[in-house]
C-alpha cells in the first residue's frame, strides 16, 4: 500500500506551482543600491550614424518579390502562426532578432545575411545561410529543420536578402551579433537571482516562464522551461546570453546592466531546465553534465 | 488466456482507481482556477457612487473622465473605462506620493555617450513613483487605499468602443514604423513590445494605447522628458521618451488613436 502513496507524493512534487506573481512592489526597492562610485566602465552605446539602416518596411516592392519579403517578415515577427510546422516551442524569430531583425547588437538581419557562407565553429564546417537558419530552427525553436528548398526557408532568405539591401557582403558590419562582454572573476547564479528579480521578473515571471495572452500566445518569451530554447541553442551559452542581456535587457535601457549582473543572470537562466539536446541521447542528457561554455 | 490472481487484480485495481482519482482532482483543480472571480459588489457600488458624486474635498471622477470613464479627448483627460484596476490603483497612490518623501534619483546613464563615455556604474539609487498634476495630486492625497482599490474595480469593469480618429497615410505610416518596429538604430524597443499588439495594453504595468486621447500620450511623454512623471519600472520609459523627438510624438499618439478598439464588450 505504500507504493501508491509513494508515487503521489512523487506526482505531487514534480506537478507545476501556480503561485501568482507577487504583488505590485517596485521590485528595485528590495535591494536598493547605493554606494561610492568606485568602478567606471566604458558604455559602448549605439551611435547613430554608425550602423547599417536596412530599408523600411513601406518600401517593400509591390511585385512577386515583394509578396514574397513580406511572407518571410510574417514568419519572423510570427513564427507560431506562419513556420507553426517546423516550431517545438513557443518562441518566434523576432524574439531574439529584436525590431524584426534591424536592431544592432541583437543578431541583426542585415550582418549576418552577408557574411555567409561562413566557418562556423559550432558544426566546425563552411555553413551557407541557409544551413545556418536551419540551425536555428533545430536549436532556438527546439523544432525540425525546414530544407533548404521549403517554401517558408525561401521567404526568410529573401526577406533577409531584402533586409540587407546595401550591406557590403564578407565583412564584419559594426553592430554583428550581440556584442562582447568580458568575463568577470566569477559570476554567481544566487546574486544573478536577486537581479533577475528585481530587473527581468516583471515581464519573464518570477519563474522565468515568460507571460502569454489569453489566446495562448506569448507577450513576454520564456527563458527557461518546455517553451524556451533547448539546450544546444547558443542563447544557453552563459556567455552569448550575458552577451544578450548586457546589451539589449532590459527593453528600453541597454547597457544599463554591469557585466559582472549580466553574467550573474546569465548563470541563472543557465542553471535552469529547458528542453533536452536533441543531438544527444536521452541518457546523456539526463545524465552527463555539461558547462556553461558549451552549446 | 491468462488469468490474473485475485492478489494482483486488486492491486492493479486500486492502482487505477488512484490515477482515475489523481485525474479527477486535476480536473477540479483546473475547473476551479478557470471560473471567473466573483466581484464585489459593495466595493463595486462604493466605486460607482463615488465616481458619480465624489465626497467632501474629493471632486467626482465624472467631472472630468466622462460619464463612463470614456476620457475626453479634446481635453485630453485620459480613459478610465476598461484599464487594469491595479493600474489605476498604482496610478493614485503615486499621484498621492509627495515628490519630496522620495530618495533622488540619479539618472545612471550619461546622454551624450561620446562626450561622456564613462558612468558610474554603482550610482544607480531608485525612487518610489511619483507623478505630478495640477489637478490630480490634491484629489489623490484625500482618497483612502480602500477608495482608490473601488475606483480601480469600478472603472475595470466599465466597458469602452474607441472611435478612430483619422489621419493622412504619411503620419499613420511613421506612426507605424515605431510602434511596430521602434527606432532600432538608437535601440528604442517599439512600443508593442510591451503594450501589447495593437496598444491594447498587457496587465498592471503596461497601460493601453489604443483609445486613449492623442492629447494625453503626448502630454505624459512630455512629464516623462522633464521628470514630472516618474513612476515607472527601472525608468524604462523615461530613458524611451528621451528618445521620442516632437514629430515622434504626434506620429505615434495619431497612429494609436487611429486603431479601433474595444474592451468589456457591453
Amino acid at each position: 500500500m505504500l507504493k501508491p502513496i509513494l508515487m503521489l507524493a512523487l506526482m505531487w512534487g514534480i506537478m507545476p506551482s501556480f503561485a501568482a506573481d507577487s504583488a505590485e512592489v517596485r521590485p528595485d526597492l528590495v535591494k536598493p543600491r547605493a554606494s561610492l562610485p568606485i568602478q567606471l566602465i566604458k558604455v559602448p552605446a549605439p551611435n547613430p550614424g554608425e550602423y547599417f539602416i536596412p530599408p523600411y518596411v513601406a518600401d517593400i516592392p509591390e511585385d512577386k518579390y515583394g509578396a514574397v519579403v513580406e511572407w518571410g517578415r510574417k514568419i519572423f515577427t510570427d513564427t507560431q502562426t506562419y513556420g507553426k510546422r517546423f516550431v517545438g516551442n513557443g518562441l518566434n524569430c523576432s524574439s531574439c532578432h529584436l525590431s524584426e531583425g534591424r536592431e544592432p547588437f541583437s543578431g541583426p538581419i542585415w550582418a549576418a545575411y552577408p557574411s555567409y557562407p561562413d566557418y562556423r565553429t559550432k558544426t566546425r564546417n563552411v555553413v551557407t545561410y541557409e544551413e545556418r537558419v536551419q540551425d536555428c530552427f533545430k536549436y532556438s525553436l527546439d523544432g525540425i529543420a525546414p530544407t533548404i528548398d521549403a517554401p517558408e526557408m525561401e521567404a526568410l532568405v529573401a526577406y533577409s536578402h531584402w533586409l540587407s539591401t546595401g550591406a557590403p557582403t564578407n565583412t564584419h558590419l559594426p553592430g554583428r551579433g550581440f556584442g562582447s562582454v568580458k568575463k568577470p572573476q566569477e559570476a554567481q547564479a544566487e546574486r544573478g537571482k536577486d537581479t533577475y528579480m528585481s530587473h527581468c521578473s516583471q515581464c519573464h515571471g518570477t519563474d522565468g516562464l515568460g507571460k502569454k495572452h489569453p489566446d495562448g500566445r506569448y507577450m513576454f518569451p520564456p527563458l527557461w522551461g518546455k517553451d524556451s530554447f533547448n539546450r544546444a541553442a547558443g542563447m544557453t551559452k552563459a556567455k552569448t546570453m550575458a552577451q544578450f542581456i548586457r546589451a539589449n535587457m532590459p527593453l528600453g535601457a541597454p547597457f544599463s546592466l554591469s557585466e559582472q549582473e549580466a553574467w550573474d543572470i546569465a548563470m541563472y537562466i543557465w542553471i535552469q531546465d529547458r528542453p533536452y539536446d536533441p543531438r544527444k541521447s536521452l541518457f546523456v542528457n539526463m545524465f552527463i553534465p555539461v558547462t556553461p561554455g558549451q552549446h | 488466456m491468462r488469468v490474473m490472481s485475485a492478489k494482483k487484480l486488486n492491486k492493479t485495481l486500486i492502482f487505477i482507481v488512484l490515477i482515475a482519482l489523481l485525474g479527477l482532482a486535476w480536473w477540479a483543480y483546473q475547473t476551479l482556477q478557470q471560473r471567473p472571480e466573483s466581484v464585489d459588489e459593495a466595493a463595486l457600488s462604493a466605486g460607482e457612487q463615488l465616481a458619480a458624486k465624489g465626497r467632501e474635498g474629493v471632486l467626482g471622477c465624472q467631472t472630468c473622465h466622462g460619464a463612463k470613464g470614456e476620457g475626453n479627448f479634446a481635453a485630453g483627460f485620459p480613459r478610465l473605462a476598461g484599464l487594469n484596476r491595479d493600474y489605476i490603483l498604482k496610478q493614485l497612490q503615486d499621484f498621492a506620493r509627495d515628490p519630496l518623501q522620495t530618495r533622488a534619483h540619479i539618472e545612471p546613464i550619461a546622454r551624450d555617450y561620446e562626450r561622456t563615455p564613462a558612468i558610474y556604474e554603482d550610482l544607480t539609487v531608485y525612487s518610489a513613483g511619483t507623478r505630478t498634476d495640477a489637478i490630480m495630486n490634491g484629489i489623490a492625497k484625500v482618497l483612502t487605499i480602500e477608495e482608490m482599490q473601488q475606483l480601480g474595480l469600478y472603472y475595470s469593469l466599465l466597458p469602452f468602443t474607441a472611435t478612430p480618429v483619422a489621419a493622412d497615410v504619411q503620419t499613420l505610416e511613421r506612426g507605424a514604423e515605431l510602434a511596430l518596429r521602434g527606432k532600432p538604430e538608437y535601440k528604442m524597443p517599439r512600443c508593442t513590445a510591451c503594450h501589447g499588439p495593437k496598444g491594447a495594453g498587457f496587465g498592471a504595468h503596461f497601460p493601453p494605447l489604443a483609445g486613449q486621447p492623442p492629447a494625453y500620450l503626448i502630454k505624459q511623454i512630455n512629464l516623462w522628458q522633464s521628470g514630472a512623471r516618474d513612476n515607472d519600472h527601472l525608468s524604462l520609459m523615461k530613458n524611451i521618451s528621451n528618445l521620442l523627438t516632437d514629430a515622434d510624438k504626434a506620429n505615434v499618439a495619431a497612429y494609436f488613436a487611429n486603431l479601433s478598439y474595444q474592451v468589456n464588450e457591453e
